[in-house]
């Protein structure tokens, strides 16, 4: 096929978050074979949210490994597995199961390179469906972005769309550090919990890196800064089309790392727009949007005219429908912290 | 381009294990004016708990979406329309 | 063993040094925490006899007699519990995180931690189809972790050539055995999880080599998990410091009574081997420890600023520090 051609099939060829995700994980379990895939329910029901969908049916049970309700056990098997160099994918099958493992994440997974003083490293994959909004209650809804983002030793990415949420799954497997892949289960594309219009994009066909660290202006605007993940930068994005039709011009930064923390390109905004929003999914007090409001802060006091930390309020997520709906931030929820900046 | 020459894109196969005559357009993986090759996945149904893909029965491009995400179809009906390429 | 033994009394030495007359758990050529394993030396040495640099061993916060037998550099690791740069972790990790990949060495300070990498490591021998095998240490204490028991079951069902080896010595700090654990011999455990489970009184270093041989030989031979467990007995306290008023003293000078260096001996001029001999081996283990003290105490602190480092083998943005180039009109454009 002729560049042309292929760069047309760029353009036009449309994933689901879950495909652009599984893709990934396809590509580099095929180019090496050090590369498997472990987790609860992942070989022949292919993740509850679609995270190996027909990857057991490519590489085998082997390969594609189903492992016993224990998570200390094969979150740590994974960090023993990478230890001696392989490249284990390990999924916690909701995030908030971190608690009966976090042991072996926080004190082993994120801890040993340093403890050694880089003389060991943990080239592993920690997978982890989040979020809510579809009533799944406190104990299955949460993101636990500010946890997971607090402790140091392991990197921590958050995509929002299907080419995002391939770029950074090459680069999670290559890098020899640990790293956090947390995927929201509305943005997946599944058909009983539909996604919004935003994460199913174009993805290119070949293998391609997206850097951590790195924040992604998914709207350009001049009169306020809204700084987000994952859903909500979908939810963001809505707020401002709904915000230009009131003539308040709204730029719209994807984080999609919290380790390391792209703190630059907020800046730059906020010295442009002096109006910063804070829009997060996990729970308000010591997390995501006070870290964001506390950088710029540090480093941009004085371009700093209005704060608004939109998030989760600190109670666990309730169950019923109008309940998780006051609780979860929305697109009017973010409309009005924004108007209330101007 | 002839209308004689276009190729209807629909579901392959009904499921056997579903009750149900209808199903639903989950994703479009491509877009009306895209290009595919035979084979590639060009959308994904939901019939009940069943998901499927539905594949481009030629290399091409899909000139019409017919039922469109979220949209409703039964057995047989086109869910789409390509025009193959060199026709 | 002798290297060991005479390794901790050393240490202890070492450790007390600058924490009189009131105890300064802080201060001192060592500070912090120390767990010292005189009286454990045969369940090192019985076990990790059978092993070799590529076999991985994981041990628990009273490590050093099981390093010493896995064959860690005893100067870097002497050096790393002094805190000093040329430390195996550069003075990052101390006595109770020693790593040396070198001999495919790892100890942590969370009970029963070390269990699920241990059966990881082994994962990963039986994928790559080689011969190497995994140990993970643990005290009786960590039976009745959920890391422990979780490892037992994926061990069993995924068929890994990984030894478990808990180390008795009766005491949990200041708790005995039977007020915490219900079932009197922690190896009869491996019966609910369908694996091979063996005790051995750990005084004798020559009945847990055997025992050992037969459990390493298993995993090599593919032939899945086993549960080992060795008496042992702790002749100081649970950590330097520790008065140890909650034990009685019938139960200290019982465990002096029990010395398994002595034990050895003993079996040695039975077998034939003469007391020059026995004598020469003692001094020179002696003269090894004194070697990697006065060697460690040479070596220079940290700079402040390395406590900034080693946070990543990679670069913070992974392997790639800018975006690729991708024309994706149609997109989220």
């Amino acid at each position: 096929m002729s560049e042309t051609v292929d760069r047309e099939r760029a353009i036009d060829r449309e994933l689901t978050m879950s495909r652009a995700m599984v893709e990934a994980i396809a590509t580099e379990m095929r180019d090496d074979e050090e590369v498997f895939y472990m987790g609860e329910d992942v070989a022949d029901y292919g993740g509850i949210f679609d995270s190996t969908q027909g990857l057991r049916e490519e590489f085998g049970y082997d390969r594609v490994m189903d492992v016993p309700i224990s998570e200390t056990a094969y979150l740590g098997a994974a960090v023993g597995a990478a230890q001696e160099g392989m490249r284990p994918i390990a999924e916690l099958m909701f995030v908030d199961f971190f608690g009966v493992a976090m042991d072996q994440i926080y004190n082993q997974m994120a801890k040993n390179t340093y403890m050694s003083g880089g003389n060991v490293s943990v080239p592993m994959v920690l997978t982890a469906a989040v979020g809510g909004t579809y009533n799944d209650a406190a104990q299955h809804s949460q993101t636990l972005y500010g946890t997971f983002a607090h402790v140091p030793g392991m990197k921590v990415v958050v995509p929002s769309t299907a080419y995002e949420a391939k770029g950074l799954m090459h680069n999670a497997i290559r890098d020899d550090d640990p790293v956090v892949y947390m995927f929201h289960k509305r943005l997946m594309g599944i058909g009983w919990l539909p996604a919004p219009d935003g994460p199913k994009t174009p993805v290119p066909e070949e293998a391609y890196t997206i850097p951590f660290g790195s924040a992604d202006v998914k709207r350009e605007g001049a009169d306020a800064t809204i700084v987000t993940l994952g859903l909500h930068v979908h939810r963001a994005l809505d707020a401002a089309e709904s915000l230009s039709e009131a003539g308040i011009d709204a730029e719209v930064i994807d984080l999609r790392s919290l380790v390391p923390l792209d703190t630059d390109t907020i800046v730059e905004s906020i010295e442009k727009t002096g109006a910063l929003v804070v829009v997060d999914e996990d729970y308000r007090s010591y997390g995501v949007t006070g870290e964001i409001v506390a950088s710029v802060a540090d480093e941009a006091l004085g371009a700093l005219d209005a704060v608004e930390r939109v998030a989760i309020p600190d109670v666990p997520i309730p169950y019923s429908r109008p309940l998780e709906n006051e609780v979860v931030p929305d697109a009017d929820d973010i409309e009005a912290a924004v108007t209330r900046t101007q | 381009m002839a209308e004689s020459d276009r190729v209807a894109v629909t579901l392959a196969e009904w499921p056997d294990d579903v009750d149900s005559d209808e199903g639903v357009v989950v994703n479009w993986f491509v877009r009306e004016g895209g290009r595919a090759d035979a084979g590639d996945s060009l959308c994904e149904v939901q019939i009940e708990k069943v998901s499927l893909d539905v594949y481009a029965p030629a290399a091409g491009r899909l000139t019409e979406v017919v039922v469109g995400e979220d949209g409703e179809f039964a057995d047989g009906d086109t869910l789409a329309w390509m025009v193959p390429d060199g026709g | 063993m002798v290297t060991a033994r005479h390794y901790e009394e050393r240490l202890q030495e070492e450790y007390l040094e600058g924490k009189q007359p009131a105890f300064d758990i802080s201060a001192g050529p060592i500070p912090g925490e120390l767990h010292l394993a005189a009286g454990q030396e045969a369940a090192g040495a019985g076990v990790c006899q059978h092993l070799r640099d590529d076999d991985t061993v994981t041990a628990p916060h009273r490590p050093h007699h099981v390093a010493i037998a896995k064959g860690v550099d005893l100067k870097r690791m002497t050096a790393e519990i002094f805190g000093r740069e040329t430390g195996l972790g550069k003075g990052k990790g101390g006595h109770m995180h020693l790593f040396d990949p070198e001999v495919n060495f790892a100890c942590s300070g969370i009970i029963a931690e070390g269990c699920p990498p241990a059966a990881g490591a082994a994962l990963a021998a039986k994928k790559r189809n080689t011969d190497s095998v995994a140990v993970a240490y643990l005290g009786e204490g960590a039976i009745d972790q959920g890391a422990f028991l979780e490892s037992l079951n994926f061990a069993a069902v995924r068929d890994l050539p990984v030894v478990f080896v808990i180390e008795d010595n009766d005491w949990a700090i200041s708790m005995p055995k039977e007020r915490v654990t219900d079932v009197e011999v922690g190896s009869d455990r491996a019966d609910g999880f369908d694996m091979p489970g063996r005790r051995v009184d750990a005084d004798d270093a020559v009945a847990v080599y055997d025992a050992a041989r037969e459990a390493v030989g298993r995993a090599r031979d593919r032939n899945g998990p086993t549960l080992l467990e060795l008496q042992v007995h702790r002749r100081m306290g649970h950590f330097m410091g520790d008065p140890e008023t909650y034990r009685p003293d019938e139960d200290q000078e019982a465990a002096a009574a029990r010395d398994s260096i002595e034990r050895l001996a003993e079996d040695l001029r039975a077998a034939g081997v003469d007391d020059a001999r026995l004598s020469d081996l003692r001094a020179d283990a002696e003269a090894r420890v004194e070697e990697a003290i006065e060697w460690a105490n040479e070596q220079p602190k940290p700079a402040p600023a390395a406590a900034h480092e080693d946070m990543w083998v990679n670069p913070g943005t992974g392997v790639t520090d800018s975006e690729p180039d991708f024309d994706l009109a149609g997109g989220d454009d």
